[in-house]
């Protein structure tokens, strides 16, 4: 039987992040992945001349040379920066409200409140106040918890005390009244899943500060590039990954990590396994029900499935201005009315009452696509349960007509799309089960609401040796998974240090 | 932060008493137990264990065989797919994609059409070896090469070449017994009349139905022959075709079929986007390809190690994935031809030739991956796989 010192199953961000960190420190890891890539989500697919990114819209936590952000101080660290070009996107983001504002926010906080205050006079105050806020309580909550502050004390973080456990909603409604420019401030809580009324006030504000303040970034090649660079690391430091090779099941005994069993029916033997697959996965699929610790159930009788996604590839024969784009990073919003936006995702029609994402590299990389050409990507978020109950003989042609009218819908903004497309792929919450194994496709693990932020459930396990990582053990989006993977694998080498300093 | 910290943040009570609730009511997904792989089997299985109900003579070297699943009901598939077949011939466990060409509103079988090709393994596996009531391995469906109704005309061109037709049985079939809003018409090269698989089917279909038509191009023909003749050229295309705006073709058949086809298809201006090909596996002469190192013989062999282990050779003019396979290295493969990246494998050290065009991924070439189905070894290597 063969035996490692740690076992990481799943090979998605947090999965790569981990065994890199393992594999450098000298461990001998074993990563396996049902996929015969590398990435998770964080991957890329060839369909003719085109290569379509599947999830990264903008990577957060980069930051420059001069001001260097989380994340590239954690690629450093791991050895893959020197592996990869980050190329920084000029704009935030455009908002589309169509009749209403087409408006493209620069990352800088300043000329964000000027431009704002310029289209609401009347709300000039609240702007400034909104966005005093969003910094100061980000500014609390990194003393708090990146330099992790010994004395914390409602004197010394007031906004922290105050804030970090009310919901955008109930900020908005202290600073400002005109729903379109909440719309304007507001569109990364698609990038959580939860609308202003449930979304932490603070979630939002790490989005909007870590964009601005780091900038949103592109990574060439696309996140699989990112992926690779993970994957070569945990290669060249001695570590050994298996593709197409899923985990079935968790060996437990008296609370103890024994080893895992492959798919193909493998007994590996480990004292230290890392998750990397959904926490639903983990402790239900690869677990027997009598070894799951009771305050593992009860976090997740407090969760609920988060969104999934209805995700157009587009291969455009025609550089990205012919159909009117000039910003990478479009938020085209129907409604001004968030809640009614959120309750659609509960449907699988799209339309132009719908909010979607579109993005196109192009712009800020020529060389994404072939010379002359451009890609799409036209996402909106959907719930799993509306495709999960569509027959299989009938969901291709469900799949089709959805796109279609999703197309149609993003033609009323950009004209002229459908006729200069050579490549469409379609990817449905089905799609992203099969892809990643996450239940009913969930792409951002469990809805964030605040009862399942860290301040109330841990994720730590009661199973000696087993770990997790990955956006179903807290935040989820690229940084923080990458981010926990490293934080899971130092809590592993800690604990394997002491068993070995006992040992000896 | 500490606990006693947290419980003084400001609306820390009602989430408390919200937890409380949602624990009372909330679920801890035990039913969730097994049900991702359960919907994915439903549409995607990896692996269908399918009997052989019938076989069907088509031509003298082309045989239907009209599978059925042992267990689980077939997934559906958009006509134009195909599966791979998993075999042990000879020794050598392989693998091979066929279209399906049957329609997808059979619901109960898939039916593949199989041509043996000169000293071809699994075609001659299949042609000679396999009986009725036998149980293969397949793959589920798989491919991209299927009508999209949001971006094709509804006048199609198909060009298909030999075995190439398979794909094209399956559309038309589906469009004449489901009715569908479409209009195909089907050009299709062969060598002799003897060589047409589903000759009979196609000109009663074409008769039959005022949407489909079906014009057999012959590089041989026989004496009272009055059809088109020699091979699929430009002028043929445009004279079926008409007007070229309104339509969009679809191309099947064999790399040589391409290799003439494809310029001929230039000539007429129709824009990729208009214009979908089918793969058809690895090229049957790279060695003829530009690029191909000066001097080097197909036949030349040179020395390849797998993670570490024992040296075997392998021949320039082949696959790396048949010399890996032929060596009882199995690596996973579905379409051959370069196209679903099943068979990347890293390269460590030495090089590889590869036809230009193969999608392979951006990254995966700056860390040394390619697809090993359409990989030819042009010096002595290591892979990781
Ligand atoms: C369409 C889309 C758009 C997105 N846009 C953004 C964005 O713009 N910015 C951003 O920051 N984030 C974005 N995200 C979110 C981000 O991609 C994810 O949060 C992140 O990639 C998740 O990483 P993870 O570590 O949780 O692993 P995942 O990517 O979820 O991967 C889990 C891995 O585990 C494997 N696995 C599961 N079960 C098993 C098993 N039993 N055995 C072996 N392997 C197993 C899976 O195959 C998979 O490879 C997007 C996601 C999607 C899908
Ligand atoms: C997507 C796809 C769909 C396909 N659908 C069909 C189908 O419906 N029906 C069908 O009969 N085949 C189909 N093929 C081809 C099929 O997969 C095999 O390539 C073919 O049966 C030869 O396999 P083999 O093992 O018999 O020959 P091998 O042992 O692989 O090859 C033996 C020799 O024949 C040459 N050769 C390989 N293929 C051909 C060819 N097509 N014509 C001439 N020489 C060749 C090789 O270069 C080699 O020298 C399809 C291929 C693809 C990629
Ligand atoms: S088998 Fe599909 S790329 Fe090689």
């Amino acid at each position: 039987m063969e035996t490692y010192d740690a076992v990481v199953i799943g090979a998605g961000n947090g999965g790569l992040t981990a065994s890199a960190t393992l594999a450098r420190k000298g461990l001998n890891v074993l990563l396996l992945e049902r996929h015969n890539i590398p990435g998770g989500a964080a991957t890329s697919f060839c369909r003719g001349r085109f290569e379509f990114e599947v999830a990264l819209h903008q990577l957060s936590g980069i930051g420059t040379n001069e001001k260097p952000g989380p994340l590239r101080m954690l690629l450093d660290k791991i050895g893959v920066m020197d592996k990869l070009e980050f190329v920084p996107m000029d704009d935030l983001y455009r908002v589309v409200v169509p009749g209403e504002v087409d408006i493209t926010l620069k990352p800088d906080r300043n000329q964000i409140v000027k431009e704002l205050q310029l289209l609401f006079p009347k709300e000039k105050e609240g702007i400034e106040k909104f966005f005093d806020l969003v910094w100061k309580v980000f500014s609390e909550v990194i003393g708090v918890f990146y330099f992790k502050d010994p004395e914390v004390s409602r004197e010394k973080y007031p906004h922290f005390f105050q804030y970090v456990l009310k919901n955008l909603q109930e900020v908005f409604d202290q600073c400002f009244t005109d729903p379109v420019l909440k719309t304007i401030v507001s569109p990364y809580w698609t990038y959580m899943g939860l609308p202003p009324s449930s979304l932490a006030f603070v979630d939002m504000a790490a989005m909007l500060f870590v964009y601005t303040e780091f900038l949103p970034y592109h990574v060439k090649g696309g996140s699989q590039a990112l992926s690779n660079a993970l994957a070569d690391t945990v290669l060249s430091n001695g570590g050994t990954i298996r593709f197409n090779c899923g985990v079935k099941k968790i060996i437990v005994e008296n609370d103890k990590i024994k080893g895992v069993v492959t798919e193909n029916g493998d007994e590996v033997k480990t004292r230290f396994v890392i998750s990397n697959a959904s926490k639903i996965s983990t402790y239900i699929d690869l677990m027997e029900p009598e070894h799951v610790p009771q305050k593992i159930s009860d976090e997740l009788k407090q969760s609920t499935l988060g969104q999934s996604a209805f995700t157009l590839y587009l291969g455009l024969n025609c550089p990205p201005e012919k159909v009117g784009l000039n910003a990478s990073t479009n938020f085209l919003i129907g409604d001004t009315d968030p809640d009614r936006i959120y309750e659609r995702m509960q449907q699988r029609e799209i339309g132009e009452e719908d909010g979607m994402l579109l993005t196109c590299y192009d712009l800020i990389d020529n060389s994404f696509s072939p010379k002359g050409c451009s890609q799409i990507a036209l996402v909106t978020l959907k719930y799993g349960d509306c495709w999960l109950s569509v027959p299989p003989e009938e969901y291709a042609k469900e799949k089709f007509r959805v796109a279609d009218s999703m197309l149609s819908a993003a033609e009323k903004i950009h004209p002229g799309i459908r006729d200069h497309i050579e490549e469409m792929e379609i990817a449905t919450p089905l799609t992203h089960m099969r892809y990643l194994g996450h239940p009913k496709g969930s792409i951002y693990g469990f809805d964030s609401y605040l009862r399942n932020s860290m301040f109330f459930i841990s994720n730590r396990s009661d199973i000696k040796g087993l770990y997790n990582t990955g956006g179903w053990y807290g935040s989820s989006g690229f940084q923080p998974t990458l981010e926990s993977g490293v934080k899971a694998a130092k809590a592993l080498i800690r604990e394997f240090s002491a068993q070995q300093e006992g040992v000896k | 932060m500490k606990k006693e910290m947290i419980e003084q943040i400001d609306g820390y009570g009602d989430i408390i008493r919200e937890i409380d609730v949602s624990r009372k009511f909330g679920s801890a997904f035990k039913d969730e137990k097994g049900k991702v792989k359960d919907y994915i089997s439903h549409l995607h299985p990896s692996r269908i264990q399918m009997r052989v109900l019938d076989i069907i003579d088509e031509t003298g070297s082309t045989r239907t065989f009209r599978l059925v699943p042992e267990d689980a009901p077939l997934p559906p598939f958009i006509a134009g797919q195909y599966i791979t077949v998993f075999v042990e011939t000879g020794g050598i466990r392989t693998a091979r994609p066929y279209s399906i060409s049957s329609a997808p509103n059979q619901r109960g079988y898939y039916e593949i059409t199989i041509r043996r090709v000169p000293e071809g393994l699994v075609s001659g596996f299949f042609l000679e070896k396999v009986k009725t009531g036998d149980v293969i391995q397949t793959s589920g469906p798989q491919g991209f090469f299927y009508y999209n109704p949001v971006i094709h005309e509804k006048k199609v061109i198909c060009i298909a070449g030999g075995s190439g037709i398979t794909p094209f049985m399956s559309m038309i079939r589906e469009v004449v017994e489901c009715g569908l809003d479409k209009e195909i018409r089907l050009i299709y090269g062969n060598r002799s009349v003897d060589d047409i698989i589903f000759h009979r089917e196609l000109t009663r279909i074409s008769e039959q139905f005022d949407n489909i038509s079906y014009i057999p191009v012959l590089e041989i023909p026989p004496e009272d022959y009055s059809g088109k003749q020699g091979f699929i050229t430009g002028d043929i295309i445009r004279e079926v075709t008409g007007n070229t705006l309104d339509k969009t073709f679809f191309l099947c058949g064999p790399p040589a079929m391409y290799d003439f086809c494809l310029p001929e298809l230039e000539k007429l201006s129709i824009p990729r986007k208009r214009l979908k090909k089918e793969m058809y596996g690895a090229p049957e002469n790279i060695w003829e390809y530009p690029g191909w190192p000066e001097g080097l013989s197909q036949d030349e062999t040179f020395s390849v190690i797998v993670n570490n282990g024992k040296p075997f050779k392998a021949r320039a003019g082949e696959p790396l994935i048949k010399a890996l396979e032929k060596n009882g290295v199995l690596i996973p493969s579905l379409c051959r031809s370069g196209e679903c990246s099943m068979c990347r494998v890293k390269i460590t050290a030495g090089k590889v030739f590869q036809p230009p065009g193969v999608p392979v991924r951006t990254s995966d070439k700056v860390f040394g991956y390619v697809h090993a189905c359409v990989s030819f070894p042009v010096t002595d290597m290591n892979i990781h796989i």
